[in-house]
């Protein structure tokens, strides 16, 4: 059995340090490891990251995460990398990592994402120049995620993203903003490896639950959808023993 | 007299809560109603909502606004969800 923890945009700035640490100080009894799915910061500042490291940091599990697009908006994103790094964090971009918990090996591979939308709604790279680097940015970012997953021996496999892989878990956001929200890429790219969760954040007024057209439950764990600290998934479930009740 | 509350105010707000460096919220729900603009959703910290308020009341003074943004909780969860 391997318990995930997962919550995403936080957006963690002096305003929110201590909010969290009563609910993560009972971490390590409930789960294994935390995942948290980008917009860990609100502007993406050294400074913010800091407050991120010391909120999230020390809380007797390991925690990967990715980042979102509120940690590229100062484009400080390679010394926000740095700090949480430097705070015992994972920080994944387009590559995976193995953690051995209770016996189980679990596999993660992680990027942001980024948008562009869905089957019937999609943009394609074609015409302007900036049209062609924005399809093609996700492009990238899909082949890279799908080839870390790809890439890792484990017992049991999770895509962690900030944008969506699904349309599914973005309902209750309005559809003209879908294309900025996620990208069937991601999907397919997780539909590309045995994946047995996906995890992202992103849409704060979206819904929880969704499934790749290959299968792959999907969790949007944005806190706002979320509305608690972080939630816990269960996955090979030799029982359904733990100290939390099954939803 | 309460400015009118159009398109393109509702879209110069929308924008304002995200490109302002003191706000950058994305996930601010903005409802037109004939003089008055409900802001919803839910942000990080009680500060944040005040300064949204502030913000939009400082740059749009004769826009009457009635804020529904809530806080986001952060207590532990008491459910595990089994993945199958």
């Amino acid at each position: 059995m391997i318990r995930i923890a997962a919550v995403g945009d936080v957006h963690v700035d002096k305003d929110v340090l201590g909010r969290y640490r009563p609910a993560l100080e009972q971490l390590p009894d409930v789960a294994d490891v935390l995942l948290i799915a980008g917009d860990l910061t609100r502007h993406g500042t050294v400074e913010e990251a800091k407050c991120m490291a010391q909120e999230f940091g020390d809380v007797g599990v390991p925690v990967v995460t990715v980042l979102g697009n509120h940690d590229h908006q100062s484009d400080q994103e390679l010394q926000v990398m740095d700090v949480l790094r430097d705070a015992g964090m994972t920080v994944l971009e387009g590559e995976g990592t193995v953690l051995t918990l209770n016996g189980h090996r679990l596999g993660i591979a992680g990027a942001k994402g980024f948008g562009g939308g869905f089957a019937g709604a999609c943009a394609s790279s074609f015409g302007e120049r900036e049209m062609k680097s924005f399809v093609g940015t996700t492009e990238a970012i899909a082949d890279k995620l799908g080839a870390a997953l790809r890439g890792l021996d484990c017992d049991a496999l999770v895509a962690l993203t900030h944008y969506a892989p699904v349309p599914e878990t973005l309902v209750g956001e309005p559809l003209e903003i879908y294309p900025f929200l996620g990208s069937y890429l991601l999907g397919q790219a997780i539909d590309s490896a045995p994946t047995a969760l996906a995890l992202h954040g992103h849409a704060h007024h979206g819904s929880e639950r969704g499934r790749t057209p290959g299968g792959v439950p999907v969790r949007n764990v944005a806190h706002p959808v979320i509305k608690q600290a972080y939630n816990v998934y269960q996955l090979l479930s030799e029982n359904a023993e733990t100290r939390l009740v099954n939803a | 007299m309460a400015q009118k509350l159009d398109e393109y105010v509702e879209a110069e707000i929308q924008r304002l809560l995200t490109e302002n460096g003191a706000v950058a919220e994305q996930g601010i729900t903005l409802q037109r109603r004939e003089h008055m603009l409900i802001l919803g959703g839910e942000v990080e910290s009680a500060q944040r909502r005040d300064e949204i308020c502030r913000q939009i009341t400082t740059k749009f003074p004769d826009v009457e606004i009635a804020c529904d943004i809530g806080i986001v909780r952060a207590a532990a969860p008491s459910e595990v969800e089994e993945i199958s």
